[in-house]
């Protein structure tokens, strides 16, 4: 290696470098700084005047307390499911295991929001369940209310169970079998066992799982608000919402503030029992299958029992939005003479429709490229050069990570809608918004794909008289396409069905699908709302086989 | 009905893997006081043969019998689960629960046995002083040595006060040192014990240093069975000769009988001369020790030495015979050079069809 080409590289290197730190500066630090810095201000300059008047007005105290409740009981619910539907699928003799574990991760792919409008088109007043309820019993209503606190409760346990369930099967999937034969040789029942062995070593696991969903639950806005806004039960995020259509800045301000406190202190906690793991790091052998616990005579029936808990998840409600985008009006019967392809007709034929399609492509498209672009170089710079400022680069692209998307929508509100640079009104502010949202995410992909190229095989081009620039093109990326691409997707398809930034940051002419068909339920268009969602789930799922193959199964659901 | 003395019995023990067959037709004995072998490649199911007298596998036929008692037969209907057989085990990642502290992990089997708290003291206190993990009783797996969470793994397969221990490849995660620190202790704790102890090993020095009996297992299946002298001098099959130590392999032509001697040709055309059980004529391979082998001046075919490793105690060559290379070990004394022509005097062999 000749002193010239390092030198070459290195600046090449720091200009990139230097040129990702501003980005990272402007596009993230700044808007969020801007956050925390209106919450604390008021006309007398610093003060906890905002704060004062969160906490003081009954209203928004109890928007609170309800986002703490509402959390805390769907994550114990979580945590019940997930756990024990973990367990049943991974250390039980029951039948078709990868099967079920399928059908149960389905609702991870479902947008919560679209999940919500199809469990109202179940069990809403004149909901498939509710009317199939009222013609068996002959009542005039059914006896539950979907838009009510245990409506957004049950509905957000069914979205957030799956994050559970993938933490503690990988835990119980992890341990290392011996642990557990060891305590049968000592003269344990398999009962014994559990309680004694298994279930101490996966506890981290069950804690940090519950942590996530309790943050998913904390963070989500689309099932409070289209389950709770008739009820006019408020929890934080849809709190905001109304306060930002007021606008109340420095209250909307203060309140995404104390939500980002609550849930990077979850995500602080998750963190620390993931280093915790170390604690219980042994010498570990040979793996051997894993021994699963007969069920006897039980298998069958909790097997049907697993199967209805994931039909009535995921499938039954894909197939309620299917059929609502088909049918002619809500409220038909159930024939095949109601069924129509109108509604598909009319999305592609409304301009608001197309429009929607072209610019969520457009920003899920631009967001996955400039993201894992990005992160693949601060990660790369990170892991291979070891530079220091990447480390800082590293840590300011996660911030995003442990900050609500509320809290993300009004820093670009109050970031990019004074001059010099105006975007809100426009799409480039929600262009802005999903950068700063899913760097964190491409940042950690790509960290996983490099940790994967044994620096050796660089090494080997370098001393073999390639410079720099020649080992990127013909060693590391095409070493690292498939995960690149496969971390694209993952960025593509959230970012496609995106809808708490952009229902407070949208603008005429920059509607994205999550807007079109939030905007289209609450105005009582059910089926117009079904039949993009069902467009939407395809694609979802499209993106789905197409990363599994991609990592050959490795991620996906 | 089986012998007071015996510990384990495996009797036509088969366990297949779906159409894999892991143990074939296994049968073997393991008496009071004496520490058993299987030793074998991996894959050679010895592990399997372990794991179904521990009863973490059932076999698909067979009966397996600990301390006389019958613990697995498929065909009696009779599946002992493993915490009632009353067996030590000792894993080959130890298993040491890294959420309970060394005491802890020892007791458990105590506690489990809803034995006093008083007799659990005492033999807590009995087995750290044995194992020497004095001092350590407190901390935690992850805050111990490869070594000293071997010794809490044994500790705790002692604590029970089994009759009959399995160990299955229990040196292996240790470096050479303490891999070889450790096979003394464990015959010397087997000793002090009366434990009988089945021991699974790839490792043939381990086997033959610790071991009263070896059996060496290939494809599923017991080969040979016998004392580790018994199985290095006279291995039965051609597998057991080169699995066993390092073994000459010449191929050769039986030439005639004689007087309880037989009468070689190998390959370059030079005759050697072997005591041997008659095997009958034609071709053959003869399996012969480097020991076996003497280079000298005077006597025996001719060869050249192709390379001489000096070892200290004793000379390492490799000897050309004709397009044979073959390694003989001789004493220090009686140096040859590198491309010295010398001669080579087979003193023991044994043919191989």
């Amino acid at each position: 290696m000749n002193s010239a080409s390092l030198g070459r590289s290195f600046d090449v290197r720091y200009v990139i470098t230097a040129a990702i730190g501003l980005f990272f500066a402007v596009v993230i630090v700044f808007p969020l700084s801007l956050v925390i810095a209106k919450s604390f201000s008021s006309d007398s300059g610093l003060s906890l005047a905002n704060y004062g008047r969160v906490f003081s007005d009954a209203a928004n105290l109890k928007a609170l307390w309800n986002s703490v409740w509402v959390s805390v009981l769907s994550t114990a619910i979580c945590v019940a499911a997930g756990s024990l539907l973990a367990m049943l699928v991974i250390r039980t003799d029951i039948p078709a295991k990868s099967f079920l574990r399928l059908l149960l991760l389905l609702p991870y792919g479902i947008p919560p929001f679209i999940g919500a409008i199809a469990w109202s088109q179940l069990f809403g007043p004149a909901g498939y369940v509710s009317k199939l309820y009222m013609s068996i019993t002959g009542a005039a209503s059914a006896p539950w209310n979907i838009y009510s606190p245990g409506g957004v409760v049950l509905v957000l346990s069914i979205y957030q169970f799956p994050v559970v369930f993938i933490t503690v099967s990988g835990a119980l999937g992890r341990i290392d079998t011996s642990l557990e034969e060891a305590a049968r040789m000592s003269g344990a029942s398999p009962f014994k066992t559990l309680l004694d062995i298994t279930l101490p070593l996966i506890t981290p696991a069950i804690v940090a799982g519950g942590l996530l969903a309790f943050v998913g639950c904390i963070c989500n806005f689309g099932i409070p608000a289209l389950l709770g806004f008739r009820a006019r039960f408020f929890v934080l995020t849809t709190k905001i919402y109304s306060a930002l259509s007021i606008p109340d800045m420095p209250i909307a301000a203060a309140m995404s503030v104390i939500l980002a406190f609550v849930s990077g202190l979850a995500l602080v906690l998750q963190r620390r029992l993931e280093r915790e793991k170390h604690r219980y790091a042994v010498i570990s052998g040979k793996s051997v299958r894993p021994q699963t616990m007969s069920l006897g005579a039980a298998r069958i029936p909790l097997f049907v029992m697993v199967i209805a808990v994931a039909l009535f998840a995921g499938v039954v409600p894909i197939a309620s939005m299917i059929l609502t985008s088909f049918i002619k009006y809500w409220g038909a019967p159930l024939a095949l003479k109601s069924m129509t392809l109108d509604h598909y007709k009319y999305v592609l034929r409304i301009p608001i429709g197309a429009r929607a399609f072209r610019n969520s492509l457009f920003l899920a498209v631009g967001t996955a490229t400039i993201t894992m672009t990005t992160g693949a170089f601060v990660s790369y710079m990170c892991i291979r050069a070891r530079l220091v400022v990447a480390r800082v680069l590293d840590f300011l692209g996660t911030i995003p990570y442990a900050v609500p998307h509320t809290m993300i929508a009004i820093a670009m509100i109050l970031a990019w809608s004074r001059p010099p640079i105006v975007l809100y009104g426009t799409i480039w502010v929600l262009l802005a918004a999903y950068l700063v949202t899913y760097m964190p995410f491409s940042i950690r992909t790509t960290n996983a794909t490099l940790q994967q190229v044994h620096i050796s095989l660089e090494e080997a081009a370098r001393v073999s008289g390639a410079r720099w620039s020649d080992t990127m093109r013909d060693i590391v990326l095409p070493l690292i396409k498939p995960g690149l691409a496969a971390g694209w997707v993952l960025v593509f398809m959230p970012a496609f069905r995106e809808l708490t930034m952009s229902v407070l940051l949208w603008s005429q002419g920059a509607e994205t699908l999550g807007v079109v068909i939030y905007n289209m339920q609450d105005a009582g268009y059910t089926q117009i709302a079904a039949a993009l969602s069902t467009v939407v789930l395809l694609i979802i799922f499209a993106g789905n086989a197409l990363v599994r193959r991609l990592s050959r199964g490795e991620i996906g659901f | 009905m089986a012998d007071w003395l015996e510990r384990i019995r495996v009797l036509k023990l088969t366990k297949k893997f779906g159409s894999y067959t892991a143990v074939d037709n296994v049968t073997f004995t393991v008496r009071k006081n004496e520490f058993f072998s299987l030793l074998g490649p991996s894959g050679c199911g010895k592990t399997t043969t372990l794991r179904c007298i521990a009863g973490l596998e059932q076999p698909t036929s067979g009966e397996v019998y600990v301390g006389g008692r019958l613990v697995s037969s498929l065909e009696k209907g009779v599946m002992v689960p493993p915490e009632r057989r009353g067996i030590g085990m000792v894993f080959q990642n130890y298993a040491v629960w890294p959420h309970m502290t060394v005491e802890q992990n020892i007791a458990y089997p105590l506690k489990i046995a809803r034995v006093s708290k008083v007799k659990i003291r005492s033999t807590l206190s009995n087995i750290v002083d044995l194992l020497k993990l004095s001092g350590l009783e407190k901390r935690y797996p992850a805050e111990l040595s490869g070594g000293q969470q071997q010794r809490v793994a044994l500790g705790r397969a002692l604590a029970m006060d089994p009759e009959v221990m399995l160990l299955d490849e229990p040196l292996s995660n240790l470096d050479a040192k303490l891999r070889e620190q450790m096979r003394f202790e464990l015959k010397d704790l087997q000793r002090k014990t009366g434990i009988a102890i089945l021991y699974v090993t790839h490792d043939q020095v381990e086997a033959m240093a610790m071991s009263d009996r070896v059996a060496v297992m290939n494809g599923g299946v017991i080969i040979q069975e016998g004392t580790p002298y018994e199985i290095y001098k006279s291995p039965a099959t051609k597998f057991v000769a080169d699995f066993i130590g390092t073994m000459n392999f010449l191929p050769c032509e039986v030439v005639e009988w004689r007087n309880g001697c037989a009468v070689l040709r190998l390959r370059n055309g030079s005759v050697v001369r072997i005591n041997s059980p008659e095997v009958g004529r034609g071709s053959h391979t003869l399996a012969v020790r480097p020991e076996d082998l003497l280079l000298n001046r005077e006597k025996g075919v001719d060869c050249q030495v192709d390379v001489a490793i000096f070892l200290g105690n004793a000379v390492d060559y490799r000897v050309k015979l004709g397009d044979d290379i073959l390694r003989v070990q001789t004493s220090a004394d009686n140096r040859f050079e590198q491309g010295e022509k010398a001669k080579l005097e087979v003193q023991r062999g044994i043919l191989f069809p």
